[in-house]
């Protein structure tokens, strides 16, 4: 990969199901480091964008590329170097914490040795440690929502693709998440974060705002305040009102 | 293509299927109730047996026992020429039974009516049997005792029987085998459609679809976690079947599990298939009784294929337990190897071809779609 290739990129992507376009021509880049943080309505397309990126479905127009990898065409190239967290908490629910991990360390070609001492690491973080023998099913949402992240996270991939993984945690574990996100990227991972908090969007790099299949906004967090105070004529300080702002004069401008 | 990778997916379906106690449960307890629940014999009107018979007296007497043996629906006789060897008509021809008028038996035959009830001179008719499904070999048995009676006089004929494989073979020697490769279609195909059917309900087919395991890996994997369960409820049925019933075995237990396992394979491969029609797992619990049905009713376990009326037989011949049946049969009860049952083998070998090439496009298929 050339320095200047992005981690992730769209180049006038697109999904349709039918008659609706779930994501509509959009175009964007992710730079290697970078916490990237996709947020939007419910429907406006964050989950199928992140499925085109991993190449878990085809785009139905314009090309999706994760690592330089056309995605699906070329991603046995990329298939080790990135980990996808789906939006359902899709651990095996009649495995155990553990067994999980080990399922999916021994899937990205890990010895049973590293994974121990990567599932002891990762228990650790996500304070999973007593939980170790007990199956998925009688976690509880946010013990399970750890889970699936450790899952993705076990074989130390370099860029990521999170799919709301804060959603139904409490502020605390949610600000705990933030800072260990901050923390992948401040090693060399980039991150692609979907998220309904908008308030998170605020420990992104960079923020790209979606609706209806589009990016409507992109830019620094500070940078789209700028923007919201613009449209608004009065300073918008509270990111939950910068989204209202711009996407209500999305909305206008159509 | 990767061993690591394909023992991963075989250790964690274990894995799975050993955290469930209920499943595990079932599945061992499935061969057992099977086993001694169905261990009753049905019976249904017999069609169709082949019988070669070979007259090495070509009387009236003799032409008239023929007309007889023709008639009888339950039978499909060919005359074949004397001097060929039952037992090769048995093993290689297909016959399931050979009727043979030796020279003379007329003769001694009317002996026994001119020289009155004094003497010890009788007719004798040699009978030979592929015991291997008893309620067969008692058809033809009857037929030709049916027979005998047709000739009016009723006279004494010394019916001589001799067994193909020596041994009396029972109706649950017979089932042992039936039983064993329909417990394990069963719990193979349902326990993969349910899994994966459940992969995709709970997200983790994603994963393992962006990981780099491939759709043969995933599917190599669920084959072996499911032989070797195969190969346990087998040691069940043989198990009970042994202590229980003193089934026996007269062939080897070696074949009898390769071809068990084989069997299981393709079932793997069908419960795969069945992953891409059913969506949910009601879904999947509901498609069960459409496969398992058929493997009961039209595969000759309970009755033979030839009870089975004629516009059904066909479907049998669609139903993979009718060849595992033949083949497990051949090997348990006749002793045989596989490839000396080639209808049967070749039918669990292209059950296995079919079924692990159609899952495999077919989880491509999935892969393509959105979900
Ligand atoms: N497989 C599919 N078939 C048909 N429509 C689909 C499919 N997948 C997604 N859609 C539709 O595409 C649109 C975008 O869905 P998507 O899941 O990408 O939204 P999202 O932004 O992730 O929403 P949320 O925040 O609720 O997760 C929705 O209207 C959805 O109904
Ligand atoms: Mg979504």
């Amino acid at each position: 990969m050339s320095r200047a290739e992005p981690v992730f990129a769209a180049a006038r992507v697109e999904k349709a199901f039918g008659t609706l376009r779930a994501v509509d021509g959009l175009s964007m880049a992710v730079e290697g480091g970078e916490i990237y943080g996709l947020v939007g309505p419910s429907g406006s397309g964050k989950t199928t964008l992140l499925r085109m990126l991993c190449g878990l479905t085809a785009p139905s127009g314009g090309e999706a590329r994760l690592l330089g990898s056309a995605m699906p065409r070329e991603r046995r190239k990329v298939e080790e170097r990135f980990g996808y967290m789906p939006q359902e908490r899709a651990v095996y629910r009649d495995l155990s914490v553990a067994e999980n991990l080990l399922f999916f360390g021994q899937v990205y070609g890990m010895s049973r040795r590293r994974i121990a001492a990567r599932t002891a690491e990762l228990l650790a973080m996500m304070k999973l440690e007593d939980r170790r023998g007990q199956r998925a099913d009688r976690l509880s949402g946010g013990e399970k929502q750890r889970l699936s992240l450790a899952c993705t996270l076990v074989h130390e991939a370099d860029a990521l693709l999170l799919d709301e993984p804060t959603i139904g945690l409490d502020p605390a574990l949610r600000a705990e998440f933030w800072d260990y996100f901050r923390d992948l990227s401040s090693r060399g991972r980039t991150l692609l974060v979907s998220t309904h908090y908008l308030h998170e969007a605020d420990r992104c790099r960079r923020v790209g705002l979606m609706q209806r299949g589009r990016l409507v906004a992109e830019g620094t967090p500070a940078a789209l305040r700028t923007l919201a105070g613009e449209h608004a004529g009065h300073p918008v300080g509270d990111m939950e009102d910068v989204f209202l702002v711009l996407t209500r004069s999305e909305g206008d401008a159509r | 293509m990767k061993l690591q990778r394909i023992a991963a997916i075989t250790e964690r379906v274990l894995r799975q299927l050993a955290h469930d106690r209920r499943v595990l449960a079932f599945m061992l307890l499935i061969p057992a109730a099977a086993m001694i629940l169905f261990g009753y014999s049905f019976s249904g009107d017999i069609r169709d047996v082949k019988v070669a018979v070979i007259d090495e007296d070509r009387t009236d007497l003799t032409a008239s026992l023929l007309d007889s043996l023709t008639a009888d629906e339950a039978l499909l006789v060919r005359v074949v020429p004397s001097g060929e060897d039952p037992e090769r008509l048995l093993l290689e021809e297909g016959y399931q039974g050979v009727i043979r008028f030796p020279a003379k038996f007329t003769s001694l035959y009317y002996a026994h009516f001119a020289m009155g009830v004094a003497t010890s001179a009788q007719g004798r008719i040699d009978l030979t049997l592929d015991e291997s499904d008893p309620q067969i070999a008692a058809a033809i048995q009857k037929s030709l005792a049916d027979a005998l009676m047709d000739l009016g006089e009723g006279g004494p004929v010394d019916v001589q029987i001799q067994d193909l494989y020596g041994v009396e073979v029972r109706f649950i020697d017979s089932f042992a085998p039936a039983i064993m490769g329909l417990v394990v279609a069963m719990i193979s195909t349902v326990l993969t459609l349910l899994s994966i059917v459940r992969e995709k309900v709970d997200g983790t087919f994603a994963r393992v679809w962006v990981s780099p395991v491939r759709r043969a890996e995933f599917i190599l994997g669920y084959v072996l976690a499911f032989g070797l369960v195969a190969l346990a409820q087998s040691l069940v049925v043989l198990g009970i079947g042994g202590l229980v019933f003193h089934i026996v075995i007269n062939g080897s237990v070696f074949w009898a599990f390769l071809c068990v396992i084989l069997f299981a394979v393709g079932s793997v491969g069908l419960g795969t298939l069945l992953s891409a029609v059913a969506q949910t797992e009601s879904q999947a619990i509901v498609s069960f009784p459409l496969v398992m049905l058929p493997s009961v009713l039209l595969s000759g376990m309970m009755w033979p294929v030839q009870a089975i009326p004629a516009v059904l037989r066909p479907l049998s011949y669609l139903v993979p337990l009718t060849y595992s049946n033949r083949v497990l049969r051949a090997v348990m009860v006749k002793g045989l190897a596989p490839w000396q049952e080639p209808v049967g083998f070749a039918g669990v070998l292209a059950f296995v071809v079919l079924t692990i090439a159609a899952a495999t496009l077919v989880l491509r298929q999935q892969s393509r779609r959105s979900d």
